[in-house]
């Protein structure tokens, strides 16, 4: 049986081959059927098979063929044409220019645009590859993609929101984050929980329902929202059903993740700490008395620092790797879409579960989804975006040094304390970590939040006469959420308990009304003209319970002493009313003009101030559409963009203008005193932005382009002092001026296409300045979460100021600084106080490439961020020089001073002396934060249509991928990633995943 | 199409009317301050509001009163564990622009909150609300504005008799709404004009049986006692001996006071609320209390179980006969022997959080303040300063005096008021210096001459940053 189907597979190659034998050889030319131009790098293929050429520089091919074959000519921007052959060997080929293709066209603010039409410097990425990422949330995605475009990580944590910075950050008071339009609507973004930080808005997105995502980062394409555009738009659009048969596709996927250590980093063991306390404690006794000696000496049992060699001897506890585990993730998605001429659905089902690299975290969350859309007439149209999220975020106390952080006390705890009681429980009887231990901490108090979160929008669209279309889009956004802390009667060492519950809503409402005129006159005229309103209420309440000594066999409210308890409601709401409009215009596709029109009506700001005019214009010159240069073949895109715009920065709390009482109580009564000064003026901060762009595209497989910007933010908010005369200290001002300036620039292109083999690749670099002009009467505020950063006029954002360490002195391990004259000295408190570098990185940006062979597909993707400093602050704390006798300690302080000579290496330890050589304010704790990631690894396999067509199925991909597999860097840490301000103290670190799964259409 | 654009006339017009009534998003939890001072209501929690922060740890919640003991040299710095470093500064007197009282934000805060209720209480007769309703908040106002002046006047200004034209402390009797106002220092003659003015005013309007309704302690609130006391010690402050003799006397004729004997002495500093005996006004002490100190309330800073910074120096401890009452009103403890705290504060036992209420005025002193008054000139008909004199010692069980004199009446104040933020500003007003016999600190701070320039403390660098009409104190430029 083997023997004949070796024999038949010999007799079809043989077959085949004299078929292609058989074949003639074809020449021609092709040309543009507009112009008559000759049309380069054109592909040309047999249809049916994946034999094809390219045309060369002057249009023209040869291809071999059989006599009955059929060609087909294309190329991007032209209407394919299929050509019999019909046994001749010479076919001209004429392509029309199309009418626009689907990936020319971009998502912007209120509509799309051709690729070719755009003013604005936008960018994008689109829905494909997306699902096989393993992240909970589409933000993460963005790392590294997008020119100008930085994510920043504050935190490895499942379901934790990223920090997006679109071209630097604009603001100290006000928020920098982008605003977040899905389908178009403005929708709420940032953390929305009680208890954890795992409760990213954004994270109710099922990434796999995401066609595309663009970023507007300039005024001409962002402006248009007015008075939330100056940190940047990221539009999302969802996936619609399309015509044709019903498809359905399954997903399933798993991983495991672990944590990131890729610069060897370590704690000691219970072998090497002790020697190293040892040695600490002698050096102690060195410097001694003779009389003190004794109490030093690490052999005394009645000494301060009893570290017999017998600690060994006593089981030992690997603490990190005691709190730590192997991170689990599994998704399972179903999606089915369909569409015919009238109705269009998408449907989609996910659910997702994320078991965290530490004991006691994870994050799961169900999604649901439904889009529509029905024509009801020819002109009437409706649909519907509908998305459900239910999320359950189990956390312990992390983000911060808390004893009870395991990514802290996981570094610090003893090895030769144990982890467990005689009888097995987990031992809290730790008296220098607090009496917490981190896995029962785990294992018995609860920290969580559970939201339900609905996004619904439906709309209506009406085009009453040819060119003229009108759209209502009304949106209800909501989040529900429930969060509890309770610690538990077993992870306190008095056994007490405390509850404290908490319930949150936020909602808003959204109305968006939109009349678009289109028109083309003469074949040369394109016109659009869209006006539009919009208005938005949002409103937040919560309720708080803090119910002490509740009973642990019933850990609810209800079993409290009412007296004991302690409520507390938060609200608040503010609203948003709009007109808008933008007009385009292009004369041929060469020359292009937009100008945008926002009025802002916002709740935010004080009476004098409510109403705020945002605009923006824009031009740009299709160079290569000039007859003139038509000439130039290689060049097939050529594009000059220029854009100037004013756009405001609404991201504020709500009623900071209104001069309010707020309660006080005082002798038994409650009485109001003045809470905040009344502030008419208040405002939004603006933003006025230049931008200058050059988009190319070269040999039909090279696409790029070039941005300057300079992005000025003035009326920037800050907290002005006044004279206390007044009766209050500080009136919160439009006083500050903040400058970004920067270049982007990105390139994609084919470096290689052939029947069998696509290789595609891409870069994206982008650089940016942050300069302070003016903060009022002040030359620097310190950053308002950590006195160690700064912000000073004529300096970055975020400064690092700091005591300038030396390092040791060789002569005698001491630890010294420089000081302000130039000289070194051991005494902290004369060391020079220094800027030190900024945690705002000079360059980020992206390479990613992908190699298709046949049904295979290998795509990696490496992110890169230069010339940002980060401060380790856990590493005061693990190379603390003997400072620290109770906390385990980083292998990098074995590397200490031992004789004299020694150069580069850590002080001499010595138990307890109080040193300042591990102050906290100092450059010993400052890092290069730069660091490459190899973020993402995909190598997929898509099974080959015959065969699925055999077993009735349309598609069955197989993929494996890697997650954040390695990243360079040389930070003495976990990892490098520690957010926007670079200090991410305490945070749960970045973890690499590996996931497989597979994809099946039918 | 015609249809079309009427109806998007229409609505636009529509919209664009209700956007103004959109738009407003007022705060919930808060009251506009127009909504607070717009009525009978609002205007009564304004003034109830305004007494809250007494009890800040900058004014009567704490550091005013203990810092004063300590700069007097009746308070000394406590030796471990009970050196938290909180009573560094004031006992070794080393204030500067960068570290000073906080008392002028919160008085001036104080200041500001009685000028909104005063400048918004015309025109607010109403049902239900008569003229002398409002007359009594405005009393009420009045006292809180007049105290703020005097406290400010006496902490960061030089005495009266020092220099009565030197540079005293901006007067504020109208808010600055938008913080660009530079008010300059009036001299300390104008503030003390202002201080008598305020008080004889609220002294006119107020109803003499008025007491703020439904508070814990009676004894906390604006009083007419409470502003004829003040009164008297204003008047005394500036030398204006026959009626801060005469005003001593209205208080001491009220029969609601009445002197504390020796036996009570000990345990009427514990109490909830005073019902009788001598308080005439003073600030209630209790955790629910919006600005309570916390671990720096005074029972914390004097008391063993807290803080305890604040010590008993000798010089205090060791001036009582045997016998006198108020020699007992000092406790020790095991942990620093040999160091003892005051008892004034010793709480109300409420814990974590011990608390205390804090006199301000009370009869003792108005019996110190007409003596002093008399021997400097005054006279009140059948009454002498020695039987004023006698009235305390006898209630004391310390010895009578046979005659009298200014050393004598000075001596008794620090005895009688020790502990209750008289004694730096007494050696301040009669220009007598200060020695700290009983004092570790630096050599040259154990004394403090008569007219030293530390009896005014530093204006901080943030207020002069931003307003340049005011100038530093002598000694601190």
């Amino acid at each position: 049986m083997k023997k004949i189907r070796l024999i038949l597979t010999v007799l079809i190659a043989f077959v085949t081959s004299v078929a292609y034998s058989q074949s003639i050889s074809i020449t021609g030319t092709v040309t543009d059927a507009s112009t008559g131009e000759p049309i380069p790098f054109a592909s040309v293929l047999v249809k049916g098979t994946r034999t094809g050429v390219s045309t060369d520089i002057n249009g023209k091919y040869t291809i071999s063929a059989a006599p009955n074959a059929v060609l087909t000519f294309s190329s991007i921007g032209y209407t394919e044409s299929d050509i019999p052959v019909s046994n001749r060997t010479v076919i001209d080929a004429v392509l029309s220019p199309s009418a626009i293709a689907l990936e020319d066209v971009l998502v912007v603010a209120y509509g799309t645009v051709r690729r070719e039409a755009k003013t604005g410097s936008v960018s994008t990425v689109k829905g494909e590859g997306i699902a096989e990422v393993p992240v909970t949330s589409v933000d993460k995605m963005l790392a590294g993609k997008m020119a100008g475009v930085q994510v920043t990580a504050a935190s490895g944590q499942p379901g934790a929101a990223s920090q997006i910075r679109v071209r630097g950050t604009s603001s100290i008071n006000a928020g920098s984050e982008p605003l977040w339009v899905v389908d178009g609507i403005p929708v709420m973004n940032g953390d929305q929980s009680y208890f954890t930080n795992t409760g990213n808005a954004i994270a109710s997105i099922n990434p796999s329902d995401i066609e595309s995502i663009t970023v507007l980062k300039d005024a001409a394409a962002a402006s248009v929202y007015g008075s939330r555009a100056a940190n940047g738009v990221i539009l999302v659009t969802t996936k619609s059903g399309k015509e044709g048969k019903a498809r359905f596709n399954a997903r399933a996927k798993y991983g495991i993740s672990q944590l990131s250590n890729d610069n060897n980093f370590g704690i000691m063991n219970a072998e090497q700490l002790l020697g190293f306390q040892r040695d600490a404690a002698k050096n102690r006794m060195e410097i001694e008395s003779a009389a003190n000696k004794s109490k030093y000496d690490p052999d005394n049992a009645a000494g301060l620092y009893y570290r017999p060699m017998s600690l060994l001897d006593k089981p030992l506890t690997d603490w990190m790797d005691h709190f730590s585990r192997l991170g689990k993730l599994s998704e399972f998605e179903i999606n089915a879409s369909a569409g015919n001429q009238r109705g269009k659905f998408y449907t989609s089902l996910s659910y997702q579960e994320n078991e965290g690299v530490f004991y006691g975290i994870d994050f799961s969350k169900l999604t649901a989804r439904v889009n529509s859309d029905y024509k009801l007439t020819d002109k009437l149209e409706i649909g519907t975006r509908v998305n459900l999220a239910y999320t359950v975020a189990n956390d312990v106390p992390m983000q911060s040094l808390y004893y009870s952080n395991p990514a802290f006390s996981g570094m610090t705890l003893l090895p030769w304390t144990p982890a467990y009681n005689e009888d097995g429980t987990h031992n809290i009887n730790i008296p220098y970590n607090s009496y917490t231990n981190p896995r029962a901490t785990a294992e018995y108090d609860d920290q969580w939040e559970k939201q339900y979160r609905m996004q619904g929008s439906f709309y209506l669209q009406w085009s009453p006469i040819k060119n003229i279309t009108i759209k209502t889009t009304n949106a209800a956004e909501g989040t529900f959420g429930e969060g509890r802390r309770y610690w538990s009667p077993e992870t306190d060492i008095d056994g007490a308990t405390t509850l404290q519950s908490s319930t949150l809503q936020y909602m808003q409402l959204t109305t968006s009304n939109t009349i678009t005129y289109n028109n083309i006159f003469n074949d040369q005229h394109n016109v659009r003209a869209l006006v539009g309103q919009e208005a938005m209420r949002r409103t937040y309440n919560s309720y708080y319970i803090y119910s002490p000594n509740v009973d642990p066999a019933i850990p609810y409210p209800n079993t409290s002493t009412p007296a004991d308890d302690e409520g507390g409601y938060d609200y608040s709401a503010r609203t948003l009313m709009s007109f808008f409009g933008i007009f385009d215009y292009s004369y041929e596709s060469k020359y292009l003009l937009q100008g945008s029109v926002r009025y802002d009506g916002s709740s935010l700001f004080g009476s004098n101030k409510r109403w705020g005019l945002f605009w923006s214009a824009g031009g740009s010159w299709n160079i290569h559409n000039e007859s003139w240069f038509k000439n130039i073949k290689m060049v097939d895109l050529l594009k000059l963009r220029l854009s100037y715009g004013v756009n405001g920065n609404d991201n504020i709390s709500a009623y900071r203008a209104y001069g309010v009482y707020a309660s006080t109580a005082y002798n038994g009564y409650t009485g109001m005193l003045p809470s905040t000064p009344s502030n008419q003026n208040l405002s939004w901060e603006l933003n006025k932005s230049w931008n200058l762009g050059l988009d190319f595209g070269l040999f039909g497989r090279l696409n790029g382009s070039i941005d300057a910007y300079r992005r000025l933010t003035t009326d920037m908010l800050l907290s002005k002092n006044v004279p206390q005369t007044s009766g209050f200290s500080s009136n919160f001002l439009n006083i500050g001026e903040l400058l970004n300036t920067g270049l982007e620039f990105q390139l994609e292109g084919t470096i290689l296409q052939n029947k069998d083999i696509t290789w595609n690749a891409g870069l994206n670099i982008a650089y940016n300045k942050t300069e302070l002009l003016n903060l009022g009467d002040n030359t620097e505020i310190t950053y308002s979460g950590d006195s160690r950063l700064k912000h000073t006029v004529g300096k970055s954002m975020y400064t690092f100021y700091l005591k300038d360490y030396y390092g040791v002195n060789p002569s005698n391990g001491e630890a010294l600084w420089r000081t302000a004259d130039g000289s070194l000295s051991n005494d902290y408190n004369k060391g020079a106080w220094i800027y030190a570098g900024s945690p705002e990185p000079k360059f980020t940006g992206g390479f990613n490439t992908s190699l298709s062979w046949k049904g295979f597909n290998l795509s990696a993707f490496i992110e890169f961020k230069t010339g940002n400093k980060v401060l380790i602050v856990e590493n005061r704390y693990i190379n603390a020089d003997g400072n620290q006798m109770s906390m385990n300690q980083s292998t990098a302080s074995l590397n200490y001073w031992k004789q004299p000579g020694d150069v580069g290496v850590n002080p001499k330890p010595i138990a307890g002396t109080a040193s300042n050589s591990y102050a906290f304010a100092s450059t010993r704790w400052l890092q290069d934060g730069s660091y490459a990631r190899i973020k993402d690894i995909t190598l997929s396999y898509s099974f080959p249509k015959k065969w699925m067509d055999s077993i009735k199925m349309s598609g069955l991909k197989l993929y494996v991928s890697a997650y954040n597999l390695y990243t360079f860097h040389d930070v003495d840490f976990w990892d490098p990633e520690r957010g926007v301000t670079g200090m991410g103290t305490g945070i749960y670190p970045m973890t690499k995943t590996i996931v497989g799964g597979l994809e099946l259409s039918f | 199409m015609k249809k079309t654009i009427l109806i998007a006339i229409l609505s636009s017009t529509l919209l664009a009317a209700g956007c103004q009534g959109f738009l407003e998003e007022a705060p919930k939890l808060t009251q506009s301050s127009e909504l607070t001072l717009s009525s009978y209501k609002g205007l009564d929690k304004a003034v109830a509001g305004a007494y809250s922060p007494l009890t800040s740890t900058n004014w009567y919640g704490a550091y005013f009163v203990l810092e004063a003991e300590m700069r007097s040299g009746n308070a000394k710095k406590s030796p471990a564990p009970f050196d938290s470093g909180r009573m560094t500064v004031p006992s070794d007197l080393t204030y500067n622009e960068n570290s000073t009282s906080g008392l002028w934000g919160t008085a001036y805060f104080v200041i500001s909150a009685a000028n909104n209720v005063i400048d918004n209480l015309e025109g607010k007769v109403a049902t239900g609300v008569t003229q002398d309703m409002l007359d009594n908040l405005h009393a009420e106002a009045l006292f809180l504005r007049a105290l703020a002046h005097f406290d400010l006047v006496r902490l960061f200004a030089r005495s009266y008799a020092f220099d009565s034209n030197g540079p005293g402390v901006p007067i504020i009797l109208h808010t600055d709404a938008t913080g660009t106002e530079m008010p300059a220092r009036s001299s300390v003659k104008q503030v003390y004009e202002q201080v008598i003015a305020d008080l004889l005013q609220a002294e006119t309007l107020i109803d003499p049986a008025y007491e703020r309704a439904g508070v814990a302690d009676p004894r906390s609130v604006v009083t007419l006692p409470a502003i004829q006391a003040l009164l008297s010690r204003a008047y005394l402050y500036s030398q204006q001996w026959q009626k801060a003799a005469d005003y001593a006397t209205k208080v001491i004729n009220n029969p609601k006071f009445t002197m504390w004997t020796a036996d009570e002495l000990y345990d009427v500093w514990g109490v909830e609320a005073h019902t009788d005996g001598e308080v005439i006004f003073d600030v209630y002490g209790k955790p629910s209390n919006s600005y309570h100190g916390q671990w720096e309330t005074p029972a914390q800073m004097t008391s063993p179980k807290g803080y305890a910074d604040c010590g008993a120096a000798l010089d205090i401890v060791n001036l009582y006969e045997d016998g006198d009452a108020r020699g007992e009103l000092f406790q020790t403890d095991s942990k620093a022997p040999g160091h003892h705290w005051t008892t004034k504060y010793i709480g109300k036992g409420t814990s974590p959080h011990n608390t205390s209420n804090v006199v301000v005025l009370r009869l003792s002193e108005m019996y110190l303040n007409r003596a002093e008054a008399i021997i400097n000139g005054a006279s009140i008909a059948g009454v002498t300063a020695l039987a004023d004199i006698n009235k305390i010692t006898s209630n004391r069980g310390a010895a009578a005096y046979t005659s009298v004199g200014a050393d004598n009446v000075y001596l008794e104040r620090r005895k009688e008021l020790a502990f209750e933020g008289h004694y730096w500003f007494d050696a301040s007003r009669t220009r007598k210096g200060i020695v700290r016999n009983d004092y570790d600190g630096p050599a040259a701070k154990k004394t403090i001459a008569a007219d030293s320039y530390m009896f005014a403390l530093p204006i901080s660098k943030r207020e002069l940053d931003v307003n340049e009409n005011l100038v530093q104190n002598e000694g601190y430029q």
